[in-house]
């Protein structure tokens, strides 16, 4: 071989000959380089599950073939059928070409999951919607991370599955544990941001700023966070989504909860599903820096006035004044240092106070909350 | 004779010092090229035992990827050198002798530094991720550390201990440089409790202190950071102008918020004036000079990482501005509307009542203003004996 195509084949610490450490090395890089599996799997659930799962009764009821839900073993609808998440395990070979789905077939089956299923008006309750959804999206990003995938298919099935995520925190909020489980669900939310946040340090990404904001808002109250955005090019932290985050997020490090909701009624639905789990956190600030500021026996303070600022119907502000040990009586409260309580309230859930985000949700469609409305 | 023959005599004598030395890349040797060479392998193995013979030919090895500015290939080769220290294996053997400090520091110090320069060469092609390398050169050094921390059986003079805190230092290095501050805990636990802590040199102390002031900074434990920080400009060795100047970059806000501005005469010595017009808006009340001051400096005090505390300052701000207002009208019972009116002088946007109503309360409860407010009167009511406490004597 001449000395050339030698140098090309090798990389250069190869070719100072001596060192079989070195060779070795060099032969791993090599293989490395052309292992990363490719899938060719044109469906959205590979042909081989499809058979195991018919075979053993593991279909899921939405991927029955109608008319076969009584059989003794209900038949797959094809159209239907999902790949499902399956927890990695030794021995379980997850790289076969034939069970993995190209990116644009993960974007397709995206589609589906929201259209037809998370976006569906007939499919109940939305628990197992949501259920379903999450273990299949699950699953695709399984798939991108297995065939390392990255670009804008990863990008758009990424902001889907945020979208997604969001949303479900707003809308199953308050559902018993067994049903909907907020920590599991935060916990993949932080992943998929942290992935999309990162796929974005590339490349111009048309809804870079929305998202930003929306891991502002959700991470309300992270230095870290806020960092991360600070650090960002211009025109993406003058954005107007971006400010508006920012904004918030300084009303809250400054302590000025009136400020903050008030920035808030700004937000469209998906900002404030966002930000929607520190509302409530808010409003029991709000009536704490109240307690120790308007402490005063002689002192009265209107109730539709802490209402309005506190963005609740007035009979909720009531019961939540009550709930932390504030006197009310009629259309007054009275503050008073002294009798404030901390103790987060049973009865009193955040579920009740979604007045704020129901308005903002008006005629929007699941559908268009998750693809994004332009 | 050759540098792998001065080798075996710097083991042989126990000439801790002089092995670190020879394996440094603060060294000049290494800049000799006929010491570059690709395969050292078997000029060490005819010297050398092992360990020491792998070590030396990574270390040569290393000379010659340095040379040819390739420090991905650079750091690999460190990794191997640091391997021996870090398994315990030849250093851990040395029971009872401590001689090879030196040598640990060295291998580990240039660890790390070819741990950023290969991710800074990998970034500038677009390819691998800030910290991927640094983590991996963490986890050799905490094993370092703990071949340190758990030497038990020395007496104090040939302890393994003594090189616990240098390894604690350059673990902070990356773990600030990576943003996984929590990561710090368990180093500073390990360090308090040790009896040895006060009697390390003070450079390395310096150095300590520095770090645990910003992590106490991260954690809004303002009083500890100020005594950390504190400590470390104090002690730093006076020639160090660059030392002292970065300790002042965060001690200066930590400082401040507890109500302690700095004299220009110091920010001018340090040439730290960015942070004049901070000061000077701070103690004045003066909100619009704040926010332009910050403006003015952004790009300097994000870099810092100290943005967001100097954002802290506006409570203070609003303080020192509110107790203008209670002098002018010389009351003990303000008019809101006086707030108000000041807060619109200070042309902060959007603001109203209301929320001139919770930035009152918000300093009450935290203890910087003595009163009340009555929504019916739309007053502030405040006590008739120091109102507005000192700063420092908040928390």
């Amino acid at each position: 071989m001449s000395r050339e195509i030698h140098a090309k084949c090798f990389p250069s610490h190869c070719t100072r000959g001596g060192g079989r450490r070195q060779k070795q090395r060099c032969e791993g890089e090599a293989k490395s380089s052309v292992s990363v599996p490719r899938g060719t799997c044109m469906t959205m659930c590979p042909a081989y599950e499809l058979r195991q799962r018919e075979l053993q009764n593991r279909l899921h009821r939405f991927e029955v073939l109608t008319g076969t839900e009584h059989d003794r073993l209900p038949r797959a609808d094809v159209s239907c059928t999902v790949k499902e998440y399956s927890r990695p395990a030794a021995g379980k070979d997850s790289t076969r070409a034939t069970d993995l789905r190209p990116p644009d077939i993960l974007l397709k089956t995206v589609y589906y999951l929201v259209d037809d299923i998370a976006a569906s008006s007939t499919l109940h309750p939305w628990t197992e919607v949501y259920s379903f959804v999450f273990d299949r999206l699950r699953s695709v990003r399984q798939d991108m991370i297995i065939q390392r995938i990255s670009g804008p298919e990863c990008v758009a099935v990424l902001e889907r599955t945020v979208r997604f995520l969001l949303f479900a925190s707003y809308r199953l909020c308050g559902q018993p544990l067994r049903l909907f489980d907020s920590c599991i669900n935060d916990t993949h939310l932080q992943e998929c941001l942290s992935w999309l946040l990162e796929c974005y340090r590339e490349g111009q990404h048309q809804h870079q700023e929305e998202f930003q904001a929306l891991s502002l808002l959700y991470n309300l109250g992270s230095a870290q966070a806020v960092q991360h955005v600070l650090e960002l090019p211009g025109s993406v932290r003058l954005s107007p989504p971006v400010r508006l985050a920012l904004a918030i997020g300084r009303a809250y490090v400054e302590r000025n909860p009136v400020r903050l909701l008030r920035l808030a009624r700004r937000l469209d639905f998906l900002q404030g599903c966002a930000l929607h789990r520190h509302l409530l956190p808010c409003r029991r600030d709000l009536l704490l820096l109240y307690s120790h500021g308007h402490s005063s026996r002689n002192c009265r303070f209107p109730i539709q006035k802490l209402a309005d600022i506190l963005s609740l119907e007035s009979s909720l502000t009531a019961q939540l004044c009550r709930a932390h040990g504030i006197h009310v009586g009629g259309e007054w409260v009275i503050f008073s240092k002294g009798s404030f309580t901390e103790s987060l309230s049973e009865e009193l859930q955040c579920a009740q106070m979604h007045r704020l985000l129901e308005d903002k949700q008006q005629d929007l469609t699941v559908s268009d909350i998750i693809h994004g409305v332009a | 004779p050759t540098v792998v023959d001065i080798v075996l005599e710097a083991i042989d004598t126990r000439d801790g010092v002089f092995c670190a030395e020879l394996l440094s890349f603060k060294h000049p040797h290494v800049a000799n090229p006929r010491l570059q060479l690709s395969s050292p392998e078997d000029k060490c193995q005819q010297v050398l035992e092992p360990p020491y013979d792998e070590m030396v030919a990574a270390h040569l090895r290393c000379t010659y990827a340095v040379a040819n500015h390739d420090f991905v290939e650079a750091y690999k080769c460190q990794t191997v050198v640091v391997q021996y220290p870090s398994l315990g294996g030849t250093f851990q053997a040395h029971k009872e002798e401590n001689w090879a400090l030196p040598v640990m520091f060295a291998v580990t110090l240039d660890l790390r530094i070819f741990a950023n320069n290969a991710e800074q060469q990998l970034l500038k092609k677009g390819k691998g991720k800030v910290g991927d390398m640094l983590e991996k050169a963490a986890e050799q050094l905490m094993s370092c550390f703990r071949v340190c921390a758990s030497d038990n059986r020395a007496g104090i003079d040939d302890s393994k201990k003594w090189g616990m805190l240098f390894l604690v230092n350059q673990l902070f290095k990356i773990y600030f440089k990576i943003n996984k501050l929590h990561l710090c805990k368990p180093l500073i636990r390990a360090i308090d409790s040790s009896n040895l802590k006060d009697d390390y040199s003070m450079a390395q102390r310096v150095t300590y202190k520095y770090y645990v002031g910003r992590k106490a900074m991260f954690d809004s434990d303002f009083k500890l950071a100020e005594d950390y920080l504190s400590f470390s400009f104090q002690h730093s060795h006076r020639s160090c102008q660059r030392n002292k100047r970065l300790i002042l970059i965060y001690l200066l806000p930590v400082k401040m918020l507890l109500g302690h501005m700095p004299t220009n005469q110091l920010l001018r010595k340090y040439d730290l004036l960015q942070f004049a017009d901070v000061t000077k808006a701070v103690s004045e009340g003066n909100l619009l000079l704040l926010n332009e001051a910050l403006t003015k400096h952004e790009t300097f005090f994000i870099r810092c990482g100290i943005f967001l505390i100097l954002e802290k300052l506006k409570i203070i701000t609003y303080r020192n501005l509110f107790k203008k207002v209670y002098h002018l009208l010389k009351t003990h019972q303000l008019p809101l509307d006086a707030f108000l009116v000041a807060l619109k002088m200070m042309q902060v946007e959007e603001v109203d009542i209301d929320e001139v109503q919770c930035i009152l309360a918000n300093l009450i409860y935290m203890g910087h203003i003595k009163g009340y407010i009555s929504h019916q009167h739309q007053k502030l009511v405040v006590s008739k004996q120091n109102p507005f406490p000192p700063l420092s004597s908040v928390s």
